[in-house]
């Protein structure tokens, strides 16, 4: 790390997930310092989303452990904010934008305690953020891809967290969207947020981030875009000849 | 009307209330066959519960019925975790085999009792009047209606304290864990409600129909609504209604009451398919009738707005210009002039004002994609809906 004194955000050790006793993620160590906006990136079935969810708890790994500011997960959950694949959910559920966005909310609710005028507040500003304030009241399957995953992204800021992990929030979106969010992103490690964004999108990792972890089943490389991204590490996750030339 | 009639639909009432709660969830969660295979399963449950209290009135039997219900679920998961058969054959294995233990067990031990076959598959509505709540000499009204009365209240007094927990479990069950919320906790919170509820209305209705209580009012409330509280609130409507309905429907056809709730069920979802806004499919075909001839239209006025030429516009070459059959041309050019977008002058079709900014903000619209361009055409046109 080149500058030890800089806090770490999330630290993994060792991590290993299996699906029916054949891992895919094999001994992850994982140093992500705070404030960086890094991308995952790596081929299909990598385990990108995987590793996301085993550092969430979604998943539970057969080994190793995770830290957020230094303690385990569940004693930071407000600490995290989670923006999952849009395909995971159904979009014909019953309910509105606000709505889903007001579900970012619940976490520091607690259990019984339902959402009141605060939480509906915060709902509509972090939707004005995004620029969906006009479709609070629309159902969410009347949304388009873009403006679904824009909702998404409400429902993570209003959550205020720390630390924010994003699963593909590029896919299926239209340009104009894919750059409002990435500036959304870019506006959240300004304030000293850290980002964590699984990516597919290899030419605009030099663009969107400054950090970035390869990964394909093991790690490959993780450190500052500027030092790692190249052929080299492209060529060793991806297993072909790539070549991606960086601008610098 | 008696007092055992009134008691009747009371029953059969706050049963469809009772089954409508859990079966909307169980909808949404796209599991409506767990409940097809918890209402079977309860019966070595019922069975076991009266071998060991000899009581048929006993609260046991009912958890140990709810237990046996649970028990079911685990046993479809964990099948289904093998991943060596799929979720709805996990289903088809276990419940028969529960269901034909609770017979075995029945025609073995219980020929005595008061546990017959036919009562568990179809219930017995039209008996739960005979058989009382005495407390002393105080007659207190129908057993089942005690039971399934407190059956409910803790199913409403459940749903109004964990609805924020079993909404956001149910959308989205990554985000509920990261939150906090424990998906397993509500999943077999819900499965024991769906449980203990099927026990309660298996007495009035049995065990095939509660099914149909559970899953037919949510999903036609489906139909109709785009906000769970209102799909809660529908479902326990429509329950009720084919529960009472249902009662006056078998009195005049002298027929089973469970029968004819399940029919009325039956026929309501059917009416809401056929009529409901929106997602129903008259409207839905009519919809797509409406956007063809819109998208129709807006073809014809991009072609007048991108031609000056007299000859592109003449009324009578517009078939060979925009490749259409003749009818539709005549049905579009009189929408066109309907609404004042066009003027014909000698043969000659020119946009007016109206049409011409009409079809700028189209064109916007469609290339930007962006809601403002359309605000004040958006009623009028279903492809500007979204």
């Amino acid at each position: 790390m080149k500058n030890p004194n800089q806090k770490l955000a999330v630290a993994v050790d060792d991590l290993t997930v299996a699906y029916n006793y054949k891992p895919v993620l094999w001994d992850i160590d994982l140093a992500i310092p705070e404030g960086v906006l890094m991308a995952i990136v790596g081929p299909n079935g990598a385990g990108k989303s995987t590793l996301i969810k085993a550092i969430l708890g979604i998943l539970d790994p057969i080994a190793g452990s995770v830290q957020i500011y230094g303690k385990p997960y569940d004693k930071q959950r407000k600490l995290v904010a989670y923006v999952p694949q849009k395909g995971s959910v159904d979009w014909d559920f019953p309910t509105t934008a606000v709505d889903v966005v007001t579900m970012g909310t619940y976490g520091s609710l607690g259990w019984i305690k339902r959402p009141g005028r605060k939480e509906k507040k915060a709902a509509l500003e972090a939707l004005e953020k995004v620029g969906m304030l006009a479709f609070k009241d629309r159902q969410i399957s009347q949304l388009s891809g873009g403006q679904q995953q824009r909702v998404f992204l409400a429902r993570a800021l209003v959550q205020d967290a720390s630390i924010y992990f994003m699963d593909e929030p590029f896919q299926g979106v239209d340009a104009t969207t894919e750059i409002a969010i990435i500036n959304i992103l870019k506006e959240l490690r300004k304030k000293g947020k850290t980002v964590i964004v699984v990516h597919h999108d290899l030419q605009t990792v030099p663009e969107y981030f400054d950090w970035v972890t390869f990964l394909n089943v093991k790690k490959i490389a993780t450190g500052p875009v500027k030092d790692i991204f190249n052929d080299d590490n492209l060529t060793k996750t991806y297993g072909i000849n790539y070549k991606v030339s960086v601008q610098k | 009307m008696s007092s055992a009639q009134i008691e009747i639909q009371l029953i059969a009432s706050l049963v469809a209330i009772a089954c409508a709660i859990p079966g909307t969830f169980l909808v949404l969660r796209k599991m409506a066959l767990i409940s097809d295979a918890i209402s079977h399963s309860i019966l070595p449950g019922l069975v076991l519960g009266f071998f060991i209290t000899q009581d048929l009135s006993s609260p046991w039997l009912i958890v140990m019925a709810a237990l046996s219900g649970v028990v079911t679920v685990i046993l479809v998961e964990y099948i289904q975790k093998t991943n060596l058969v799929k979720e709805d054959t996990a289903i088809g294995l276990v419940f028969p085999t529960m269901f034909s233990i609770g017979v075995i067990l029945i025609a073995k031990n219980a020929n005595d009792v008061h546990l017959d076959i036919d009562v568990v598959l179809l219930g017995e509505l039209a008996f739960t009047p005979f058989d009382r709540m005495m407390v002393g000499d105080v007659d207190l009204g129908p057993k089942s209606l005690w039971v399934i009365g407190i059956i409910l209240s803790s199913t409403i007094g459940l749903l109004i304290a964990f609805f924020k927990e079993l909404k956001i479990s149910t959308f989205d069950k990554g985000l509920a864990t990261t939150l906090g919320f424990s998906p397993a906790i509500i999943h077999y919170g819900l499965m024991s409600v769906a449980s203990v509820t099927t026990v309660g209305a298996f007495d009035a209705v049995g065990a095939i129909l509660v099914v149909a209580l559970m899953i037919a009012p949510a999903a036609t409330a489906y139909l109709l609504t785009t906000d769970l509280k209102k799909m809660l609130g529908l479902a326990m409507i429509f329950g009720v209604f084919s529960a009472i309905v249902g009662y006056w429907l078998a009195h005049y056809l002298d027929a089973s009451i469970s029968g004819s709730m399940t029919t009325i069920l039956g026929l309501l979802f059917l009416l809401v398919y056929l009529i409901a806004p929106g997602k129903g499919l008259i409207a839905v075909l009519y919809r797509n009738k409406q956007q063809r001839i819109e998208v129709s239209l807006l073809t014809f006025l991009l072609h007048l707005n991108n031609h000056s030429e007299i000859e592109e516009r003449h009324i009578n070459h517009l078939n060979e210009h925009i490749n259409w059959r003749k009818v539709r041309a005549k049905f579009v050019v009189d929408l066109a002039l309907k609404n004042n977008m066009v003027t014909i002058d000698e043969d000659i079709i020119s946009l007016t004002e109206k049409g011409r900014i009409f079809t700028e903000k189209a064109i916007n619209y469609i290339i930007s994609n962006d809601p403002t361009e359309i605000e004040a055409i958006k009623e009028d046109f279903f492809l500007f809906r979204g």
